[in-house]
């Protein structure tokens, strides 16, 4: 058998299938586990369902994107491996640069020489570095996970001290402090996007608040994230 | 909420997201080696596959452990599935604060950790079974989703997205507590960013990278604020709310 039987051969989609479904086990009982908790700590069933359907609907539109990093990557990796890896930790850049690289240390100089040898090792050894090659940040997860978040936590609910409310909010501040001047200083096109997205963002809070329609604010990212990718098409056309 | 009830979620929420993460890796690294096992495609010139996996794991693994370090803090337990399923920046992080923002809920309470729970198991359930709907209409859906227009606004998913989320961040919240001056926190990690970007220090994909250093920044800035009174915790209730519109109503007709 060759790379592209390997890459399309029904045990790799059974082992994914078999993948997955545990994966969307784990999460259904961390959802139901979670839910009821909610309900425990006073939240009212409504609320957390309304949670819940704007956490999907905003999720339908990057998970769109996904498809299409997985349709991009399927020419390179056959089917059922992609829709495992980008799934699951991985992402269609790293995918695609594991791909190359794997390729160009095992002696081809593109992918598609690499496609035309059909040499199935190459599918093991990609396979291999695409899972071990993502794990780094497991080994902080697994040992301190529950050290960070209930050391958080507990400094948090000091009532003696507000530093721990001020310390907290200073992890999501820094996302800010970060990722805004990536956005302001990279391509024009970014920068335009980011601003109408704040704009656009401005105005929907503005007007839930205008027409007291409450079930808008819980759908502002999702409609941000819509109207500001359309917006990044008019800004190609004007600035590129 | 007793003290118990909340260790005892925490405690079953972390024991439960450490071992099924276990078991995912687990699986994750068994698969390639049944499917070699079966098709007799192990990688036999391991100088090759060496040289191919150094750059990744150099990429990689440095990147993998600072986002650990700098989302962990923010997702809560949510933690173990976000890192399993991926896409923490463009979708498990937006998610985790949206719903915290409309629960008006706060990060590293038990509230917020248990909403930040349900959003990142309903958008992780939701992306498996949106990429499956891909593989299933994988003929007809490829023209269009590979059509040019989408792909382009495909690319600019993340600043599309940034607009609602930092809104949320820097502006006043809903939740019960609100910090006064906190955009003065990050005065000093923005300016170091730009200064960086300008440098040609940093460029994109640096993001996670520039944050495990910016953190404990915006940490030192904001204990020095705080100790100093600029940066200071109010009570953001509704009954906290009337008496302080009360006051200067008062403080008006004086």
């Amino acid at each position: 058998m060759g790379y592209k039987e390997i890459a399309g051969s029904p045990l790799l989609y059974i082992l994914v299938a078999v993948g997955l479904l545990y994966i969307i086990g784990f999460a259904a009982l961390f959802l139901k586990k979670s839910f009821n908790r909610c309900v425990e700590l006073g939240m009212e069933k409504a609320a957390v369902i309304n949670v819940i359907k704007s956490s999907v609907v905003y999720s339908i539109v990057p998970s769109i994107a996904i498809v299409i990093g997985f349709f991009s990557l399927t020419t390179v990796l056959g089917i059922p491996w992609p829709w495992w890896r980008l799934s699951v930790i991985g992402s269609v850049s790293y995918e695609l640069m594991a791909a190359d690289m794997a390729a160009k240390g095992m002696g081809y100089v593109t992918t598609a020489e690499m496609l035309a040898a059909n040499d199935p090792k190459v599918f093991g050894a990609m396979m291999i570095i695409m899972s071990l090659g993502m794990l780094g940040g497991f080994f902080v997860l697994i040992p301190f996970g529950k050290k960070i978040t209930s050391g958080l936590m507990k400094a948090r609910s000091n009532t003696n001290s507000t530093w721990g409310i001020v310390m907290n909010n200073a992890f999501m501040l820094t996302l800010a402090a970060v990722f805004i001047p990536f956005m302001l200083l990279g391509d024009p096109v970014q920068m335009a996007t980011f601003l109408t997205s704040v704009l656009i963002a401005l105005g929907i809070s503005f007007l839930a608040k205008k027409l007291k329609a409450a079930w808008l604010s819980n759908f502002i990212m999702a409609i941000t994230l819509i109207l500001g990718m359309a917006s990044s098409i008019v800004w190609t056309s004007i600035l590129k | 909420m007793s003290k118990n009830s909340n260790k005892s979620f925490n405690d079953w929420a972390h024991s439960f997201g450490r071992i099924g993460t276990v078991i995912a890796l687990a699986y994750m690294i068994i698969m390639p080696v049944i499917v070699c096992t079966v098709f007799d495609c192990f990688p036999t010139d391991f100088a090759s596959v060496l040289k191919g996996s150094i750059g990744i794991f150099a990429l990689f693994v440095p990147v993998g452990i600072a986002e650990a370090i700098s989302y962990t803090p923010i997702l809560g337990s949510s933690c173990y599935l976000t890192f399993i399923t991926g896409n923490i920046m463009n979708l498990k992080l937006p998610c985790v604060m949206n719903a915290q923002k409309i629960a008006k809920v706060e990060a590293n309470t038990p509230e917020g950790d248990a909403i930040s729970l349900v959003a990142v198991a309903a958008s992780s359930i939701l992306t498996i079974i949106v990429i499956s709907l891909g593989l299933v209409f994988l003929v007809p859906l490829r023209p269009v989703l590979e059509n040019p227009t989408v792909k382009l606004a495909s690319g600019y998913m993340l600043p599309s997205m940034f607009g609602a989320l930092f809104l949320g961040i820097l502006t006043k919240g809903s939740s019960k507590t609100e910090i006064e001056n906190k955009l003065f926190s990050i005065v000093v990690p923005f300016i170091l960013v730009c200064i960086g970007i300008f440098a040609g220090v940093l460029s994109a994909g640096m993001e996670g990278i520039s944050l495990l250093f910016m953190i404990p920044v915006t940490i030192l800035c904001a204990r020095v604020l705080w100790k100093k009174g600029i940066v200071r915790v109010v009570d953001n209730s509704p009954e906290a709310q009337a008496a302080k519109a009360a006051a200067k109503a008062a403080e008006k007709a004086e």
